[in-house]
């Protein structure tokens, strides 16, 4: 059978109006459907035949799970609520403005219109050769491509991979877990809710999938506790373009300090294994400690520990160290110099 | 012309509106009765051979209507030149389909449907088995003993030598091109392992001129650098969508094409049917940066499946298509060997360039990059050497500056290194290097003569800049570090072809007193396709209220007119448009003076009228009378000059009104160029790898201003281009099963508009060429590799030379360089 | 039900990737129908042991031998129960995922794939140098006993060869174990260089496609075999009548007396004197 790209195939198409029809659908259907949100990261694996569902459930219809709501201190997103809305929501913006940061680096203006924060969190990894259609192990075949002697993986993973290198894609993933945020998962057999770092898996448990979801569950509310609601914030994401560029690492953590001494912080790192990583060695380890360049240095070495470069990414070590720096430290380098 | 009324004035352009409203019809916007879709079935593998194809469960399929294979298609036809000399076809030359596909992607077979979801799931219920064969994805590769070739007879092009006539015969046909399989040794390989490029043999591309060993010897300063730039697509914004039918024995093409006349030709070898029945369609091109510059081979394929399935035939290009089919710069390997004296001068340079060129010709940059290197920074000896060598990867085709741009990105950073370690500053060793008035170029020609360019004022475009740029004020900044952030400046000259001679112009004023401009000038997207015309107005002194501009489709009779490539038509068709627009005016005085009286010479043209001793006739007036005259005046007869396209033309206008055509026959002493200084400052953060362009000034030398609206465009939008370049665009191939694995632009990574330095200006020196009539040069190219260069020398400058010796100078390069003190990037391999 | 599994590769050719793991079901339950025929047989047939006369009058003969008959040496049995828990490991790692519980599994399962590679190169040693190296193999004179013990099955008195040191059913599981125990490591031992381990530098491309396809088919063959291979192993060791075999593993020795129901002293030969008695019948 001869292969061609870039044309949609058929697929019988629900476009659910409620989140109970929705689970409904994904009972009766199960794996063989495919939940759409913003469509951005869908559009793809559709378009190019590669992914072929027998369904499709859009769930652009799905008015009841667009939006913010501010629920005592804390805040519940609905997990088809536009990157741009959330970017533009006030009580995002006021006191969780670590969110609001990451949501608005993610891709490009048309594509914030577009994507949502559960499309965002949940999308799958953009490694080439995954997405290149091949038998790879995160395909369900048993090889990687992308770390072989003549690989090209200068955008894979330094930590966390077992057999599969890909990369966590997601901006607002690591925000999310610096602010303690909670998923929440609803199927037919009721709901449960999930850690946001929770959320995510890696190859060495579930090689074909970047999240606990199953197949008849949706994600359908995302809440953030009010824990670090204005809290000190600091988020980065490195990338090769300004604009539309998926990151080549990101860095999210939220501080509370007392005077120069941090009390508590939660940090992650996106990009650089198949799930955002909590790096809780590194908050266990600065908690209690003065904010200066000492801890920050030390934060950053602790961070990259166990990591292993591939043939053309190790710059991410060393840019995994510099971030998580200047997440403790509060940005970069200051000064006269250097 | 001293007071310029339409002349570097700004205008709104007579497309502007529909572009705006999205009312312009682009090739894909067209719609014919009955028109079917087709969808392509592309090699999966970068060299194979097809040894099955069963087509039977595809054709079965209810809304299947054609299948279009190579076996279709016409055999690469020889061709004429213009002195009537036979150029034999390549045999090898791309077919639009093939059975024996080199590169992946490349198209196998055209399935037409009624429409494209059928076309599709017809393409997978075709069962094709392919036989792979040997492949290179990296010209070094392909070099190295042992190594793979891309095609089954070699991985270089090569001439044969022409036989000798015999007596009293006329001179035998040039034979065509041929493959050679060309290897370099383990020897000349050794320097790969010190991250230098070999220098193995290469076959025909060199030249050399004064004393090379000299120059060395008396250098103070020699110094041995090797670059590799990328590959990068063109993806212009529409892809080479076409539609074709067939009416009367004619085939119309609604193609997406730069030029509009010349695309004639092309369609008319390509479909072996003679020019006259080839109708090319084109209102409308998003953009082609060269890759379209007579459309695209590709168009073949709705032609001919038109014909097949007896109905008109849309072949959409898909992103993804359009990156295997739609051409690419390709990529320079270069070692550059050059030496200077302690005060700046380039006393010797020793250039050696290889191209990777794709599987099919096209894409031997290298050549223009000798040119070019050896126009802008002059050395006084230099010996040049080049070589194409074949890859299994997208076919090349020109780019913005092919070749040029290039060699500016591998050139200037060795200028860099030199103004450093000789404690010169930048602008200054480039002034000292400067091109100035009719500057050589090139190594001699086979009467031992070098060329030279028609004028150059780089001198002045360095001090303009070095002022508006404030250099001095900023130049302390440069190499400075604040925190985190380290601050560069950088500075680079880049130089192109700006224009060609010879074309005709034709316009009609009718009795409306109006002026009927035929623009054979394809729309794509330069705004050439009107601003050239503004000179019919300056001439005339007719408000270009009144000039009206036809344009988009040969069957509205246009005259013959340049490509629109190689910066040519802003310079080609404002000299055609001034000896058109003299014609007119030569006509009037004539008219005038026939009807009132009094010689010619007397009567002036001003105000919409000619007036003299006689009185005055309005244009309206004159026209009616061109229409009483006839002959020359009203069209019936036309000037053996021009080109027999243009007659056509002028025959089917005759008798309108007052008809103007003429060749342009302008004498010009010298090959025009043009030229763009870069004026860059970055900001590179020390502890991310990552910069930013903070500050950019693009200084044009391109002669006198035609419209700044469009040539400030074509220069910040050239140099954004070519910032990305430097930024990161590129190729991602596998080296193991040579398979593109960058093919979206998210991937590919062009520059965006949120790439776009913070502050983005231009200026020109509007000094015009003393070789044209109206002094305009072309712009389009030179500001690409002032763009790349200059960032690129700004970012050496903030964090030092040692950093990157490849492009795109990615932040990964930056901070592991920073980070261990040395280059650890993969110095040659290609597409990384 | 699929037999195969296949993907594609980057040239769109179908590449084997590995057996269907519908095999394993299939082996999972092939091994259990086996297990419960076998054990409704045990239950619903006569089964025959030497009778309790014929090995007194033995014991009568060999009363010089001592109560105990070291049967497995310690290292033998630590040789066993570390290959036993490795394979274990193995099969859980490998089958659990498979059957939807999930967790990180690959690093145990290469680690306990060298612990039983390594298992095995040193009981090879072992039982070439040490141990009687032919008594646990399979070869034609075992015909006869073959056939007795395939009467005797079927309930009916046989008289004729009693087994050696080792029975033949526990030949026959030895054998087959060893075919199928060593296609599954070589197999794996070459697939860990698909994956990052400290042994080799990671090369997918060591071998071509289709020499990997058959890699993984036989690994996965010889992993789906293995699965009822190790049920019948289980269920025969907790079999009541097996219980003193089993017991042999545990404590290294069996009674003389289960010596002498279960054995030809003539084909197990006690080391050091012991074993030959004085007297002949």
């Amino acid at each position: 059978m001869a292969v061609i790209r870039d044309v949609m195939p058929a697929f019988e198409l629900f476009q659910p109006a409620t989140v109970d029809e929705t689970l409904g659908l994904l009972e009766r259907y199960g794996a063989d459907a495919w939940i759409m949100a913003g469509g951005l990261d869908s559009f793809d694996w559709l378009k190019d035949r590669i992914k072929r569902p027998a369904v499709v459930v859009d769930l652009s219809q799905m008015m009841d799970l667009r939006g913010v709501r501010d629920v005592g201190g804390g805040l519940e997103i609905g997990a088809l609520t536009t990157l741009t809305d959330l970017v533009r929501h006030p009580a995002v913006q006021q006191r969780f403005g670590l969110l609001a940061q990451a949501a608005e680096l993610v891709a490009s203006p048309q594509i914030r219109h577009q994507g949502t924060i559960g499309g965002n969190v949940s999308q799958d990894t953009r490694c080439w050769y995954y997405r290149s259609g091949w038998s790879c192990y995160r395909a369900g075949g048993n090889i990687c491509y992308a770390d072989s002697p003549t690989a090209v993986n200068r955008e894979h993973a330094i930590l966390g991979a077992s057999r599969c290198v890909a990369v966590s894609p997601s901006d607002t993933a690591p925000a999310l877990i610096a602010l303690g945020a909670e998923f929440v998962l609803r199927s037919r057999g009721g709901e449960r809710v999930v850690a946001a770092e929770d959320y995510f898996v890696g190859p060495d448990i579930n090689i074909t999938q970047m999240t606990v979801r199953r197949p008849d569950e949706l994600l359908t509310t995302i809440r953030v506790p009010d824990r670090f609601a204005g809290a000190q914030f600091y988020f980065e994401k490195i990338r090769d373009r300004q604009v539309w560029d998926f990151p080549l690492v990101n860095v999210a953590s939220a501080m509370t300090l007392s005077g120069e001494t941090i009390q508590e912080i939660r940090l992650a790192v996106g990009a650089v294994a198949a799930r955002p990583l909590r790096l809780t060695a590194v908050e266990l380890a600065v908690a209690g400690k003065t904010r200066n360049e000492q801890t920050a240095a030390m934060a950053g070495e602790l961070a990259v520990d166990g990591a292993v470069p591939l043939r053309h990414n190790s710059y991410k070590i060393l840019l995994m160290q510099n971030l998580v720096k200047r997440a403790i430290r509060g940005g970069p380098m200051q000064g006269e110099g250097g | 012309m001293a007071e310029h009324k339409y002349i570097g004035q700004n205008y709104t352009t007579p497309d502007l509106v529909a572009k705006v409203t999205g009312r312009a019809k682009y090739a894909e916007d067209f719609r014919a009765e009955g028109m079917l879709f087709t969808k392509l079935l592309l090699s999966p593998m970068p060299h194979a051979r097809v040894i099955r194809i069963d087509t039977s469960a595809a054709q079965a399929m209810p809304g299947v209507k054609a299948i279009l294979t190579v076996d279709d298609m016409p055999e690469p036809a020889d061709s004429v030149d213009d002195a009537g000399r036979v150029i034999r076809a390549n045999t090898r030359a791309e077919r639009a389909l093939t059975n024996e596909p080199l590169y992946e992607g490349e198209p196998i077979l055209a399935v037409a449907a009624v429409d494209e979801f059928t076309a599709a799931e017809a393409i997978e219920k075709i069962q094709i088995e392919f036989e792979p064969l040997p492949f290179a994805v990296d010209p070094l590769v392909s070099l190295r003993p042992g190594g793979p070739t891309a095609r089954t007879d070699g991985n270089v092009w090569f001439r044969p030598p022409t036989p000798p006539a015999q007596p009293g015969q006329p001179p035998p046909p040039q034979p065509p091109i041929d493959v050679k399989d060309l290897k370099w040794t383990e020897e000349q390989f050794a320097e790969a392992e010190a991250g230098r490029l070999p220098m193995g043999e290469v076959l025909a591309d060199q030249w050399e001129y004064g004393d090379l060993d000299a120059g060395f010897t008396q250098a103070a300063l020699v110094l041995d650098e090797t670059y590799v730039t990328s590959n990068t697509s063109n993806q212009p914004m529409e892809t080479r969508t076409a539609m074709a039918y067939w009416q009367n024995g004619k085939v119309y093409v609604h193609c997406s094409t730069q030029s509009t006349v010349q695309t004639v030709a092309g369609i008319s070898r390509w479909l072996g049917v003679p020019q006259t029945d080839v109708v090319v369609i084109s209102e409308y091109t998003g953009g082609g940066f060269g890759s379209k510059i007579t459309s695209a081979i590709s168009l073949v394929i709705p032609a001919l499946l038109s014909k097949k399935a007896n109905a008109p035939v849309m072949m959409r290009i898909t992103r993804e298509e359009e990156q295997y089919i739609g051409r690419a710069r390709p990529s320079l390997h270069a070692r550059i060997k050059a030496g200077f004296s302690k005060d700046g001068r380039l006393l010797a340079l020793d250039f050696f360039g290889l191209s990777e060129s794709g599987p099919y010709e096209g894409g031997n940059d290298h050549n223009a990059t000798g040119r070019i290197v050896s126009l802008l920074y002059q050395p006084v000896a230099m010996r040049f050497r080049g070589m194409g060598v074949m890859t299994n990867t997208p076919p090349r085709g020109p780019q913005r500056s092919p070749g040029g741009a290039q060699g500016v990105a591998v050139m200037e950073p060795v200028m860099s290194i030199a103004a450093d370690r000789l404690g010169i500053d930048q602008v200054a060793i480039r002034r000292i290097n400067a091109p100035e008035g009719k500057a050589p170029f090139n190594g001699p020609n086979p009467q031992g003569v070098r060329p030279h360019v028609t004028s150059a004022f780089v001198k002045e475009a360095l001090d303009k800049g070095k002022a508006l740029f404030r250099w001095e004020a900023r130049k302390a900044r440069g190499g400075t570090r604040v925190g985190s952030k380290a601050y560069g400046l950088g500075v680079a000259v880049a130089a192109y072809s700006g224009g060609s001679v010879g074309f005709d112009g034709l316009f009609v004023i009718k009795p409306d007193g109006k002026v009927y401009i035929q623009s054979g000038i394809g729309n794509l997207g330069t705004e050439s396709v009107s601003d050239v015309h503004r000179v019919v107005a300056e001439v005339l002194d007719v408000p270009w209220e009144k000039c009206e501009i036809t344009w988009g489709s040969t069957s509205k009779h246009l005259p013959w007119t340049c490509v629109s490539g190689g910066s040519q038509t802003a310079h080609a068709m404002t000299r055609a448009a001034y000896a058109t627009a003299m014609d007119a005016r030569t006509k009037l005085q004539e008219i005038a003076a026939r009807t009132l009286g009094g010689s010619p010479a007397s009567y002036r043209v001003a105000g919409e009228r000619v007036a003299g001793p006689g009185g005055s006739l309005t244009l309206a007036q004159a026209a009616q009378k061109a229409i009483e005259l006839g002959g020359k005046y009203d069209g019936h007869e036309a000037p053996e000059t021009v080109n027999v396209f243009t007659k056509r033309s002028v025959a089917a206008l005759a008798g309108q009104g007052l008809l103007a055509v003429a060749r342009d026959v302008y004498p010009r002493d010298g090959v025009t160029h043009s030229y763009t200084i870069g004026f860059a400052e970055v900001e590179v953060d020390v502890e991310t790898g990552h910069y930013r362009v903070l500050d950019y000034l693009a200084v044009a030398d391109v002669g006198t201003v035609l419209h700044p609206r469009s040539l400030g465009g074509q220069l910040l939008g050239g140099s954004l281009q070519g910032i990305g370049h430097a930024m990161g665009q590129k190729w991602v191939y596998d080296q193991q099963y040579g398979v593109p694995l960058a093919k979206r632009f998210y991937q590919t990574r062009p520059a965006t508009i949120l790439d776009a330095p913070v502050h983005m200006e231009w200026a020109a020196v509007d000094i015009a060429d003393p070789e044209t009539p109206v002094g305009v040069r072309g712009v389009g190219e030179p500001p690409v590799g002032a763009g790349w260069a200059a960032v690129a020398n700004a970012v050496a400058d903030a964090v030092g030379h040692d950093v990157f010796r490849r492009f795109p100078v990615t932040g990964d390069m930056i901070l592991t360089s920073l980070a261990n003190g040395r280059r650890v990037t993969d110095p040659l391999t290609a597409n990384i | 039900m699929d037999f195969l599994t296949w993907g594609i590769n980057p040239w769109r050719q179908p590449v084997l990737t590995h057996i269907s793991w519908d095999l394993f079901w299939a082996s999972l339950f092939a091994g259990v129908m086996f297990l419960v025929a076998h054990a409704s047989y045990m239950i619903l047939a006569a089964h025959r042991k030497r009778s309790a006369e014929e090995t007194d009058a033995m014991e009568a003969v060999y009363k010089d031998l001592p109560d105990q008959i070291e049967r497995h040496t310690f290292m033998a049995r630590i040789f066993h129960w570390v290959m036993a828990a490795a394979m274990f490991v193995l099969l859980l790692t490998a089958f659990l995922p498979i059957g939807g519980i999930r967790f990180a599994w690959v690093e145990w399962h290469w680690m306990a794939g060298l612990v039983l590679a390594g298992s095995i190169i040193y009981h090879l040693v072992h039982a070439t140098v040490f141990l009687d190296f032919w008594s646990i193999w399979v070869g034609p004179s075992d015909v006869p006993e073959l056939r007795a013990e395939v009467l005797r099955a079927l309930g009916r008195e046989v008289p004729g060869p009693k087994p050696g040191k080792y029975p033949l059913g526990n030949r026959l599981y030895h054998t087959a174990s060893v075919v199928v125990a060593l296609t599954a490591i070589v197999t794996g031992i070459l697939m860990m260089n698909r994956i990052r381990t400290p042994l080799f530098s990671r090369n997918p491309y060591l071998f071509s496609d289709a020499t990997w396809g058959i890699t993984y088919l036989l690994h996965g063959a010889a992993g789906v075999a293995l699965v009822g291979l190790v049920i019948a192993h289980v269920y025969f060791a907790l079999r009541p009548e097996k219980w003193w075999i089993t017991k042999g593993m545990l404590l290294g020795w069996i009674t003389r007396r289960a010596y002498l129901q279960h054995h030809d002293p003539e084909r197990w030969r006690l080391r050091g004197g012991k074993a030959r008695p004085a007297a002949q019948p």
